[in-house]
Order: C-alpha cells, then sequence, then structure tokens
C-alpha cells in the first residue's frame, strides 16, 4: 500500500468518526454561526458589512474552529489508546499527519461553507468574484489545517493542552489569517489580482506547513 | 495463515519516563515462540512492551525489529465513533492485506451479531475481544499483548489461550504479560521475569 493510500484511509478513518460522533464539527458550526450572528451587534451595522472586517472575523472563527475540531479529534483517538494502534502500523507514523490534515480541511470546508452562506445572507456582503472567493476558501482553509495539527500533536501529551494549543497555534496563525482576510476581501470587492496575489501566498503556506507537519510529527508523536 | 517471520529486540535499553528511570540497561531477545513476562504492579512490563513496539523513546541502547508487529496494550485501542467491523476492517486494509477475516475474527470472538454496533457502546469485554480479534485478522509475524485476558470471562480466555496456541504454531512470536494464567508457563513457553525495570530470573 502506498503512503498516499494510507493517508487516504486515515482520512476516510477519521470522517467516519466525525461523522458518527459531529461533536468536534457541531461546536465549529455553532461557534462561527454565533460570531457571524453578533457581528452587527459587535461592531454595528455598517461596518459588519466591511468586507475586510467580515472576512477577518470569519476567518478568526474558523481559526477557532479548526482547534475545536483537531481537538476533539485527537481526543477521540485517546479515549482508547486507538492513537498507538495507528502509530504502531507501518507506515502509520508518516500517514498520521497526512490523514488528519485532508480530514480536518474537509470538516472546516463545511464550517467554511455554513459560515460563508451565513455572512453572505446576514450581513449583505457584495460578491463580486464568486468563484475568487471560493478559490480564497479553499486555499485558506488547506493553509490552517496543517499548523493546527502540528499543535496539537505538540501538545497532546500534557494537562493542559486545552488551553496550550489555542496558546501556541493562533500566534503562528495570523500570517495565514491576514492572507485569508486580504485575499476573500479582494474577492468580495472585485479585486481578482490582489484575490490571486492572497491565494499564491496562502497556498504557500499551505506547503511549508504540510512540509513542517510530515517533518515534524512522525517524530513528535508518542 | 501468512505469517512473516519476526523478531525484535533491545539492547541495553533504558527508558525515562517523568524523570523516572522505568526500564534500565535491559537487553532482550524475542523470536518465534511464546514468550511470557511476568512481573509484580509497576516493575516495567507495560514500558518493556511499548519499548519493544517503538512507542516510547529510549533514553539509552537500542531497539530493532523486523517484520510486522501487533500491539495490543491495556485498553482496547479501537478508535470510537467507528464500529468493530470497521476499526478491524481499517487495520486489515492499512496493512495491506485483504480484509475478508474480520467477519471471521469478529465471529470467532463471539461478537457476530455486535460487529456493526460503535465500539464505544459495547461492554469493557466485548471490547477487548474485538481488539483480540485482530490476532486473526492480521497476520503480524510479532505479536505483543499487555495484559490480554482482563475482562475476559471463561469462554474468551479460553479463545485467547487457543489463539496463542495456534499463533505459536504458525511460527509467530508472541509476547503476553501478564501476571496471571500461570498455565501459559507450560509447554515450552519461554519465561522472562521483570521487577524494578531489570529483567530478572523468573
Amino acid at each position: 500500500m502506498t503512503g498516499l493510500a494510507r493517508v487516504g484511509l486515515v482520512a476516510s478513518r477519521e470522517l467516519s468518526a466525525e461523522r458518527r460522533q459531529p461533536d468536534g464539527a457541531v461546536a465549529a458550526v455553532t461557534f462561527v454561526a454565533v460570531l457571524v450572528l453578533l457581528e452587527s451587534l459587535v461592531v454595528g451595522p455598517s461596518r459588519a458589512r466591511d468586507a475586510t472586517v467580515a472576512a477577518a472575523l470569519f476567518w478568526i472563527a474558523l481559526a477557532f474552529a479548526a482547534i475545536v475540531v483537531a481537538m476533539r479529534s485527537f481526543d477521540r483517538e485517546l479515549d482508547d489508546d486507538a492513537l498507538d494502534a495507528l502509530v504502531v502500523l507501518p507506515g502509520g507514523r508518516d500517514a498520521l499527519f497526512g490523514g488528519k490534515v485532508l480530514a480536518l480541511a474537509a470538516t472546516l470546508g463545511l464550517v467554511a461553507l455554513v459560515g460563508g452562506v451565513l455572512s453572505l445572507v446576514l450581513l449583505d456582503l457584495p460578491l463580486a468574484l464568486p468563484v475568487h472567493v471560493v478559490l480564497v476558501v479553499v486555499l485558506g482553509v488547506v493553509a490552517l489545517a496543517p499548523v493546527v495539527v502540528v499543535d496539537v500533536v505538540l501538545a497532546l501529551r500534557l494537562r493542559a493542552r486545552a488551553a496550550l494549543v489555542p496558546i501556541l497555534a493562533l500566534p503562528v496563525l495570523v500570517p495565514q489569517l491576514v492572507s485569508a482576510t486580504q485575499g476573500a476581501a479582494a474577492a468580495l470587492t472585485g479585486d481578482a489580482t490582489a484575490a490571486l496575489a492572497w491565494s499564491g501566498i496562502l497556498l504557500a503556506f499551505a506547503l511549508v506547513y504540510g512540509v513542517v507537519g510530515l517533518t515534524i510529527v512522525p517524530a513528535a508523536i508518542e | 495463515m501468512r505469517t512473516v517471520e519476526a523478531c525484535a529486540s533491545l539492547h541495553d535499553a533504558t527508558v525515562v519516563i517523568d524523570d523516572r528511570v522505568i526500564l534500565r540497561d535491559v537487553s532482550l531477545e524475542i523470536g518465534p515462540g511464546l514468550t511470557v513476562l511476568r512481573g509484580p504492579n509497576g516493575a516495567g512490563k507495560t514500558t518493556l512492551l511499548r519499548a519493544l513496539a517503538g512507542l516510547v523513546p529510549l533514553a539509552r541502547g537500542r531497539r530493532q525489529a523486523t517484520g510486522e508487529l501487533l500491539y495490543i496494550g491495556h485498553r482496547p485501542m479501537l478508535l470510537h465513533g467507528l464500529t468493530a467491523r470497521e476499526n478491524l476492517t481499517f487495520f486489515a486494509r492499512f496493512r495491506g492485506t485483504p480484509a475478508d477475516g474480520v467477519a471471521g475474527a469478529l465471529a470467532a470472538w463471539g461478537l457476530a451479531d455486535r460487529a456493526d454496533r460503535s465500539v464505544e457502546t459495547l461492554s469493557a469485554g466485548e471490547r477487548r475481544r474485538a481488539s483480540l480479534a485482530r490476532l486473526d485478522a492480521e497476520a503480524t509475524g510479532l505479536v505483543l499483548l499487555d495484559e490480554p485476558f482482563a475482562d475476559l470471562d471463561d469462554a474468551a480466555v479460553s479463545r485467547l489461550g487457543e489463539a496463542i496456541a495456534r499463533a505459536r504454531g504458525d511460527g509467530r512470536a508472541v509476547i503476553v504479560a501478564t501476571h496471571a494464567r500461570h498455565e501459559l508457563d507450560q509447554d515450552g513457553a519461554r519465561r522472562v521475569g521483570i521487577a524494578a525495570g531489570a529483567l530478572t530470573t523468573p
């Protein structure tokens, strides 16, 4: 079996478990939806319709959602020492990172879809370049996932990991959040060149953190 | 059952966890057949098995292992949210082996009618049996079992005894860490003792 097939198997297993126990995804969707609903109250209706403000709050909500989903995913692995069973399989350590990132990205894609539609409808946002918006959202999600998975793995055996993961992850996520916010705002307001440029930066982040994760996670997992 | 001959060894292995030395300069070679690892609570049996499985880092010494291994620890090691069948199918497919033996393995362990229930809805004994069914579903050359008789009823204990005997017969290397079941010591099983993190003569 190839490494890619193993990654696919881990991701498929992860999504099956998430489908049966969707507490992580439900918590993430609820969190994003509440933030979008409260946005007008917090910043005022006119500011909330500003594409940059709306995009920034959307991506901050998505970053927290990613942390919630990833931590729930690893909690499930720790419940009955299931992680050990995966790690001792041949190629298990290497497949773990890729599989978790793929599954997290897929789940976040769903959360982003719900949050995005809510934002567009409730805040009456402009949608000048829909294809570019989708591109930025997809690449933004792909850029968030590896960072969050690496941070959860690094904090996996720590007692205070629920507090530590956000503290570790959020500063590292700032460049991705800024890029995703700027890219989404540009796509919403019709600046195709800027949207594509920020998308390229997001892709670069995804590749860099993907390589970092593939290097660190197999060695760090215990 | 097709098996790949496997062996595992530790050479002068020392394991330190939270500044405590759990294993101290342990050297052990495991080959085909049954090895019974005995020792009191806290002696280091679990850590020794985890070291052989590569699940704990060695502070000193080295580990060697050839072939694929199956490690079943104190807990069933099955992913919640999936059924017993899905868990075992995942493991078999991950190893690149056909998953058509999974149904038979679960049935042999008395779980035919519970194979499609999420594992967290099973009792502790049923989860343990689902976990031990991996012995039949995965043809690994090396098998590490940590207190495998815990949570089992009499029928499942007999089933496990048969499964271990069959694995020995197939030429697999089986290590069982337990402080019960002295009948395992019969029939030429190798005995290894451990106390305070060091190997002893049992």
